[in-house]
């Protein structure tokens, strides 16, 4: 899935007098997650077993 | 798997096999990547999973369906749910018209006249199987024009680890290495996302499979192009054949009415009923009207009559309910709502929903029952109008519902066939498949268009809930039309179903709570209520500032998350150079060991 998803809405604006050293802020880490069977089927989940068994990155993978 | 084919990788032959209780089917994917689901000798591509043995000689398909009013007792019919199973823990009813299975040892036998000059012998269920996958092989195997020694086969979702190590020996008498089992609505699914107008999205999928003795639903998120089943519903009592008995008792009375004899308490008049009525059932998936024939039906009178469609649905209603129920349960099971089974409505306040492209929602309606139109119809109006029913009569490029377990199989067969045996099940082992799921959605906080020309911020969904790890995703957002600076809030988010009350009318005289339970009219005298999804952000993960972005410009954000949960995100107006890129760190594993 590396093409751009476009989606026709707006970002909001700047709120006043907001800061951050490096443009960004951290507020949180994700929620836990679910641990789940993904079906071992289709051209996707064999790249994903590639990927897994050989312990690659998806950008690794593109090349 | 592997770079390539391994050095000493067997020479695979491989299709796909979809093997039901009432049907069976074929389907091979050629070197152009079609699946095409394969025609026995005698022209069928649905063919009955029944054997019967006449003067010793062995019938298979439709033919051997035929047999079930000559020669009931010798013929072995709805076996497939009996494999692997202990005798004590079947339902022998499918086969009260049939041979009835018997104990042999723990396991399920027939005991059936299968060689000429002999007394019965028990044959197990084990070996039925081999011998109806042996029919298959070579009815593949003749049209092919090569010997087929390998395949893919369905199974249900909850087919136990006996069942399947059963069919897989079953298999293996037949000369069929089983390179894989997979679950019937996840190669259903496969059958329509391998179409070539399809394209990767994230997507819920409903996937009810509607056959002759069981159905099943089950829900499936479809994320990056894998699959994750999220619930399933089962029911062993609901399928076609109940349909059947409803053809079957209204012709049977009406036959009563004329000739005061019920043609069902006569074996081979109900059979007779049994095989003509479930015809005319198939008739009336097409035709508004459809006729019913049968020679001697019982005390040697002939009898035809005619139903109309209209008549059929009106009397199948309770049981077109039972099925629609079965679906509503799975959707209940997972969690979620029919809504939910819907293009993802983002904006709350947005008086018209924006809808995500790329994202979608289906009903695949499969299995042999999932012809009838009525209950396309019925699905239809349960979901949102925008949920895609995959049925044949109401979708114009539907596949044939019988067809798509079989076309799966086929599919995920060619993918693999040039793998080493062990290469395949180190792939399929849960060191593989288990894999951490998002239990949120990950999204950014947009303007939502107002009709007061007013904007409100609100949340929407980047990376859907249920996503497996890693994954990554790319989407373009607008900048207003004056430019400058803007804030990119990623946070996740969870949704809620929002019920708008009707302003409520004065109430007219009630009958005093009566209702009337059996009324076949869906009429909703409840005043309807309106409900929505709404996203609403549940907790902060970031925030970045983008400076100066042109107006009229995009920005791209990539989400990048990791197995462990670390996320990367970049952000950056396109066209410039730069941008904003920052890590944020996966959580502190818990104390339950998850992460
Ligand atoms: N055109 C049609 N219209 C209505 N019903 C049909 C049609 N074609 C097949 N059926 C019904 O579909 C049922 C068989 O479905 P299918 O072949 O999917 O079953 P299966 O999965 O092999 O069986 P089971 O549910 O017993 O395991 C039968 O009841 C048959 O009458
Ligand atoms: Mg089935």
């Amino acid at each position: 899935m590396a093409t751009a998803e476009v989606i026709p809405l707006t970002l909001p604006p700047l709120p006043e007098g907001w800061n951050a050293e490096k443009d960004f802020k951290i507020l949180g880490t994700l929620s836990n997650a679910t641990q789940r069977n993904i079906e071992p089927v289709g051209p996707h989940f064999l790249a994903h077993a590639r990927r897994k068994r050989h312990r690659r990155t998806f950008s690794e993978d593109e090349r | 798997m592997s770079e390539g084919p391994a050095v000493n990788a067997a020479e695979w032959f491989a299709i796909g096999i979809s093997f039901g209780n009432s049907n069976s089917s074929i389907a091979y994917t050629g070197p152009d990547g079609k699946a095409e689901v394969i025609a026995n000798e005698e022209g069928d591509r649905q063919i009955p999973s029944i054997l019967s043995y006449v003067d010793g000689e062995e019938f298979h398909g439709t033919q051997a369906k035929l047999q079930l009013i000559r020669n009931p007792r010798d013929t072995v019919a709805y076996f497939r749910d009996y494999l692997g199973k202990d005798y004590t823990s079947i339902d022998p009813t499918p086969c009260h018209q049939s041979a009835h299975p018997q104990q042999s040892d723990s396991a399920v036998a027939f005991s059936i006249h299968d060689a000429n000059d002999e007394g019965p012998s028990s044959i197990t269920v084990s070996e039925i199987t081999t011998r109806h996958l042996r029919r298959l092989k070579q009815s593949a195997s003749d049209f092919l024009g090569k010997a087929v020694n390998a395949a893919v086969i369905t199974v249900p979702t909850n087919s136990s680890a006996a069942q399947r190590g059963a069919l897989i020996s079953s298999a293996k008498r037949a000369g069929i290495e089983v390179l894989q089992l997979v679950h019937e609505p996840v190669a259903e699914l496969m059958a329509y996302d391998a179409r070539p107008e399809t394209v990767v999205v994230d997507k819920l999928v409903v996937v009810a499979d509607l056959g002759g003795t069981r159905s099943d639903a089950s829900v499936i998120a479809s994320r990056g192009g894998m699959y994750t089943i999220l619930a399933t519903a089962h029911d062993y009592e609901l399928g076609g054949a109940n349909l059947d008995q409803i053809i079957i008792d209204h012709f049977a009375k009406e036959f009563m009415k004329k000739h005061q004899i019920d043609p069902r308490e006569n074996e081979r008049g109900l059979a007779k009923l049994k095989l003509e009525g479930e015809a005319t059932k198939k008739a009336l998936s097409l035709g508004t009207n459809a006729t019913l024939n049968i020679e001697s039906l019982t005390n040697g009178i002939d009898f035809s009559s005619t139903i109309n469609r209209t008549r059929y649905e009106l009397l199948a209603g309770k049981v077109f309910s039972q099925f629609t129920n079965l679906i509503e349960q799975a959707v209940k099971k997972a969690g979620l709502d029919v809504l939910d089974i819907n293009e993802v409505c983002g904006l709350s306040q947005a008086v018209h929903c924006y809808t995500r492209k790329t994202h979608e929602s289906q009903v695949i309606l499969s299995g042999g029952s999932s012809h009838t139109p009525k209950l396309a119809s019925r699905l239809q109006s349960i979901f949102p109008v925008t949920t895609k029913i995959l049925a044949p009569s109401t979708f114009p490029t539907a596949l044939n519902p019988s067809d798509l377990a079989a076309r799966g199989a086929a599919i995920q067969a060619s993918l693999i066939q040039e793998f080493d045996k062990e290469d395949i099940e180190q792939s399929i082992h849960p060191m593989v498949t288990v894999t951490p799921h998002l239990s949120n959605a990950i999204g950014v906080r947009l303007l939502s268009p107002s009709v007061l020309g007013e904007s409100s911020p609100d949340f929407q969904p980047l990376i859907d809930v249920e996503t497996a790890l890693p994954a990554r995703r790319v989407t373009q957002y607008r900048v207003s039309n004056t430019g400058g600076d803007v804030l990119v809030r990623v946070c996740e988010g969870v949704r809620e179903i929002k019920t708008i009350k009707p302003i409520p009318k004065p109430k007219e005289d009630t009958n005093g709570g009566e209702t009337d339970a059996d009324s076949e009219l869906e009429s909703d005298e409840e005043e309807e209520e309106i409900r929505q999804i709404v996203w609403n952000e549940s907790r902060p993960i970031a925030e970045i500032a983008l400076k100066d972005v042109k107006s009229g410009s995009k920005v791209e954000v990539v989400v990048n998350i990791n197995s462990d949960l670390g996320l990367q995100v970049t952000a950056r107006a396109i066209g410039s150079r730069g941008g904003v890129r920052f890590a944020v760190d996966a959580p502190n594993v818990t104390s339950d060991g998850s992460i």
